[in-house]
């Protein structure tokens, strides 16, 4: 498995995990009748803060635990992985934002039509970073199918 | 997916050059070990720029590495 490879990886299982923890979330407030604008907009908060904390903080962890396993495969002391990105990279990563985009597109209109068909606003602002979720991992999972299956 | 179209001769030039290895080739041509196994094992074509660098790295012409089917277009 390359570095890119492992990165988006740990992206997958952190936006699986984060989206795991927003949802139980909203279960929670809409069974504890708290559904209202300030714990919604406060969750919005957690949720955004926390997928930018983790993804930095993963991406880090990744680079420090993928160049101790390079330097214990081959014994050397300086290790060099191959965290740079090619031209395949590149493309791989470019068709992954694509598919991120439509997923999240078509999320942004779907929670809309909620507001359209008279559900309140606050089911549409949960559902808007619900699907946002949702796209960055199909996104992911996308690209690892582009690196495993070819193009 | 459709048939490649775009085939190969990397593993065989690479053999022919003093048993090339993936790594070399790939530092030589500005790329990842990993896109020249991908490219080997017929799951990527490269752009036009990285296909003449990979030529000019075994020192021949570019159709002795790529060569284009065109009868599994029309399958």
């Amino acid at each position: 498995m390359s570095f890119q490879e492992k990165n988006i990886t740990v992206s997958l299982v952190n936006f699986t995990l984060i989206l795991g923890f927003y949802s139980i979330k909203v279960f929670q407030l809409i069974q504890g009748e708290s559904f209202n604008s300030t714990n919604v907009f406060r969750l919005w908060g957690i949720t955004i803060a926390l997928a930018v904390v983790v993804t930095i903080l993963a991406t880090i962890l990744t680079h420090i635990g993928s160049a101790i396993i390079h330097a214990i495969k081959t014994g050397e002391e300086k290790s060099d992985i191959e965290d740079i990105e090619d031209e395949r990279d590149q493309l791989i990563d470019l068709r992954g934002t694509k598919i991120t985009y439509l997923i999240s597109s078509i999320g942004g209109f779907l929670s809309m039509l909620t507001f359209v068909l008279g559900q309140p606003p606050l089911v549409m602002f949960t559902l808007l970073i619900f699907f946002g979720l949702v796209a960055q991992i199909i996104g992911d999972i996308s690209r690892l199918r582009l690196y495993r299956r070819g193009f | 997916m459709g048939k490649r179209r775009i085939n190969n001769n990397i593993r065989k030039l690479r053999f022919f050059h003093n048993e090339m290895t993936q790594q070399q080739l790939a530092e030589k041509v500005g790329v990842t070990r990993q896109t020249i196994i991908a490219m080997e094992q017929g799951k990527y074509s490269p752009s036009l720029e990285l296909a003449f660098r990979i030529a000019l790295a075994f020192d021949v012409p570019l159709g002795e590495v790529f060569s284009y089917d065109p009868e599994t277009e029309s399958n």
